[in-house]
């Protein structure tokens, strides 16, 4: 763009240039052209400046003020047009970087700073400025690394913790059911149950891995529309399996089975809250919903390797629980059974998750 | 079982009869005994002139509209939307406006009680719990606190208790006969769904692992310990804390109040049980003590042993979607009991109430109405699809608080009283001093928000508030205080 430069310094594979009276270096072209020479340059600066700026200074009255003969009002024209669009670029660019730290990159700092500082003096505070920013927009995403670090970490230990809870609570929900009591008794409510617990996918006998998927894959969607900020915390768009990402922790030691992400461990519990629940031996299944297992075998190869996963992956409630023997070796059964819950479910939750925003009331 | 709504440019009086046959399906045997007394001539025309007649109520202020005259040019600004994507808005303008009549009316006189009850059994015919839109089914749990006020203020006891109205007074928010599994599986899907309870534990939390920073030991007074999930992660932070001593020792000391054989979700006693347990699972330093409550909630600072060197944190967490009521007694008796003993540190979480606390009960119902249409619409923008666990969750949870809410609001009217300010508010005039929100605090809130959907919002107010908003709606705030006395640099 704009480049001062001296004129022995030929960059542009210009013609010679010749050093006219005045002071002015013409090329010899057949078109002359006027060599915008540091020290000339300087002196419209000044002129500029001295005018008010270069919105406020007109090329005739910088004319007047520089007083440089040979100086036409059409050099002075192109040039104040130049400097005009070479300072306003540059401006905004400084404001992005300073305000806005998370969208820049240090590629868009570098480009900017080169392209706009055709003016020695300026290049040299831009370039200082973009250090600061840079410094800064660095600083701020190391720090935003750490605090989703220990978000992470912090959301697996309410999980584990719910987990415990959840456990206790099996054993005691079997152990009411066991004696068939009050469970059967609230039989509307366990419906509702049921039925609230069968939209997330998850079957209330037996968890199948599929529905387990299908529930994190909706959570998925969900939560991967424009989380440019969480990029390293979440898996990504093309591993919708969470196991993919994450072999070592779901082949991991039974000490810390609660895996990453939310919805994984949302995945697990649903699996051995449903599990508990359907744990019930008795003619439960029968009073209430049937729910086959369900095989959703068109969403592709994500729910193989998830089953992959699920298989490798130790069950993780307590070995105490017998019942729950008895759930980890059907998990790792695939069902061969067509898909009870239709595949539309997945795609209209994902086009609506990433959609709208629900219906607003009045008031929302 | 929502009547269909016809659509509202046939305004047609053709003596169309709109009987309320209130069919066996509908459980709620209570509402037929009503329709006797109501002069259902009045009713036999298009549905809409009841728009009609709430409109011509709500120009004239008047309540006593016992007998409807046909409005002949029904108020059409408010109903002429031809469009279909303003249907649902129109329903749900429709339904709104129903209720704040049903409230209004509420207010008056005897008669006017009548028109209440004319209008609830209407309400009653549009919505249902369970089916429907969100505005459909919050104005289903609306509808049914309206209805137990009406029968609580004219004293008349159905026998015919309808199955999920409150029993016990204003003050509890009833949800403990629910079947406990559908309570844990209420509560584990409202965990999962929306963001409340991991924003206020966290915020908490954040705020004492900074006080504490530097401390060998910790002591944690726990107003309402509920189940206990909001020390599980500090225990965690607490265990992988770069600076400071390492693996400082933490002692809970939760309150408990007798009486009541609540069990919500678990007593005070398997929480402490569960929080021994994991913290020993994660080689996390843990002691657990109870204290009790008087039988009025007068909370006894004296009886809490306190230990020389240990920093005292107190935390109150209330108005969580799962919590239940606590009286503006028990927690201003607590509030000021834990002023006297100079905690290091003091979290807050608690609900954000509309600024409209000087106004009457329709005012005041109206923004309650506000409030939970936009806890409803958090939870379906997040889970559109999963609208029969957000029906799980309306109805052991936030149907109960509605309830509860709505009774006490309308015990309030005219009185003016102390539920007017927030606590956040009123802890200034205590003599707590605010302690600011740290950057990484303020981070944490806006990354747990993001995973969960656009909507939500976090701003910081006052220098030590973080709230949780939803839209322009603002639902939850977390505030950090100090006792002016302790030292604590912050």
């Amino acid at each position: 763009m704009f480049h001062a430069k001296k004129p022995t310094m030929n960059s542009h594979d210009r013609p010679m240039c010749v050093q006219g009276d005045s002071g002015l270096v013409l090329t010899t072209d057949p078109k002359p052209r006027l060599r915008w020479t540091a020290e000339l340059h300087e002196r419209f600066v000044d002129a500029v400046t001295q005018l008010g700026g270069p919105d406020k200074a007109t090329p005739k009255s910088i004319m007047r003020v520089m007083g440089v003969k040979g100086l036409t009002l059409y050099h002075l024209k192109s040039h104040l047009q130049k400097f005009r669009l070479g300072k306003q670029p540059h401006k905004e660019f400084n404001d992005h970087s300073v305000k806005d730290g998370e969208r820049v990159s240090a590629l868009d700092l570098q480009r900017n700073a080169a392209s706009s500082s055709g003016f020695m003096v300026h290049s040299m505070n831009e370039n200082l400025h973009i250090t600061e920013s840079l410094r800064r927009h660095m600083e701020a995403q190391r720090e935003q690394l750490e605090v989703q670090k220990h978000l992470q970490l912090r959301i697996e230990a309410q999980g584990k913790y719910m987990q415990t809870i959840l456990e206790k609570a099996c054993e005691t929900l079997s152990g009411e059911n066991m004696a068939s009591a009050s469970y059967k008794g609230d039989g509307s409510q366990g419906i509702v149950e049921m039925e609230a617990m069968k939209d997330f996918g998850t079957p209330v006998n037996f968890p199948c891995l599929q529905d387990l998927h299908i529930y994190g894959e909706q959570i998925d969607m969900q939560q991967l529309t424009d989380r440019s900020s969480l990029d390293g915390f979440l898996p990504t768009n093309d591993s919708v399996c969470l196991g993919k990402k994450r072999p070592s922790l779901h082949g991991g030691s039974s000490k810390n089975p609660f895996i990453w992400l939310s919805d994984d461990f949302r995945l697990q519990e649903l699996g051995n809250m449903a599990a508990c629940l359907g744990s019930q031996e008795d003619s439960f299944k029968g009073e209430h919903l049937q729910i086959p297992p369900s095989t959703i075998n068109s969403t592709g190869s994500d729910l193989d390797s998830l089953s992959d996963v699920y298989e490798t992956k130790p069950i993780l409630t307590g070995d105490a629980m017998g019942e729950k023997k008895f759930e980890a070796s059907k998990l790792e059964r695939p069902s061969p059974r067509r898909a009870s819950l239709p595949v539309e479910r997945v795609n209209p939750a994902i086009k609506g998750a990433a959609l709208s925003q629900g219906r607003n009331l009045p008031y929302g | 079982m929502a009547m269909a709504i016809q659509e509202v440019t046939e305004l047609d009086f053709s003596g169309y009869s709109t009987t309320t046959t209130t069919t066996e399906d509908d459980g709620a045997c209570a509402w037929n005994d009503w329709s006797p007394v109501v002069n259902w001539d009045v009713f036999s025309r298009d549905h809409d002139d009841f728009q009609g007649l709430i409109e011509s109520m709500m120009d004239d202020d008047e309540p006593d509209h016992a007998t409807v005259n046909v409005p002949e040019g029904c108020n059409s600004s408010m109903i002429m939307n031809g469009d279909s994507t303003s249907d649902e808005d129109f329903k749900g303008l429709r339904l709104v406006h129903l209720l704040m009549a049903a409230a209004e009316a509420l207010t008056g006189g005897n008669k006017s009680r009548d028109l209440a009850r004319v209008i609830l059994v209407r309400l009653k015919e549009l919505v249902s719990p369970t089916n429907g839109t969100n505005m459909e089914r919050l104005a289903a749990y609306f509808t049914e606190a309206l209805h137990g006020l009406l029968e609580g203020a004219s004293g008349v006891h159905s026998k015919h208790h309808h199955h999920s109205m409150t029993s016990n007074g204003p003050y509890r928010d009833d949800h403990h006969h629910h079947h406990q599994g559908d309570v844990l599986a209420a509560f584990q899907l409202m965990q999962d769904m929306s963001p409340y309870v991991k924003f206020g534990h966290f915020t908490a939390n954040q705020a004492i692992l900074e006080a504490v920073a530097h401390d060998r030991r910790v002591h944690i007074v726990d107003y309402d310990i509920m189940e206990g999930m909001q020390w599980a992660s500090l225990m965690q932070a607490l265990m992988t804390r770069k600076d400071g001593p390492p693996a400082p020792h933490l002692r809970i000391t939760a309150l408990t109040r007798c009486g009541n054989g609540r069990k919500l979700i678990s007593t005070v006693q398997e929480t402490g049980r569960r929080l021994i347990a994991f913290a020993a699972s994660i080689g996390q330093p843990f002691s657990f003590q109870q204290c009790r409550l008087d039988p009025d909630e007068t909370f006894r600072p004296s009886v809490l042993k306190l230990v020389k060197g240990e920093a005292l944190v107190v935390n109150c967490m209330l108005h969580l979607p799962h919590f239940s009521y606590r009286a503006p007694d028990s927690v201003a008796s607590f509030l000021s009991g834990a002023k006297t003993l100079n905690p290091r540190l003091l979290t807050l979480v608690e609900e954000e109430v509309g600024p409209s606390k000087e106004g009457g009960f329709v005012e005041r119902f109206m923004d309650s109405l506000h409030h939970y249409s936009a806890l409803y619409d958090s939870l379906e923008a997040g889970f559109p699809m999963q609208g029969r666990a957000r029906a799980l969750v309306e109805k052991v949870f936030l149907g109960p608080r509605i309830a509860g809410s709505l009774a006490r609001i309308y015990r309030a009217r005219g009185e003016e009283e102390e539920e007017g300010c927030s606590w956040g508010e009123w802890m200034g005039g205590a003599g707590f001093s605010p302690v600011g929100i740290s950057f990484f605090n303020h981070c944490q809130a806006k990354l747990l928000l993001g995973l969960f959907n656009d909507g939500y919002r976090v701003e910081e107010l006052a220098n030590n508030t973080l709230v949780l908003g939803w839209k322009s709606r603002r639902l939850l705030s977390a505030s950090v205080w100090s006792s002016s006395d302790s030292h604590f640099g912050n």
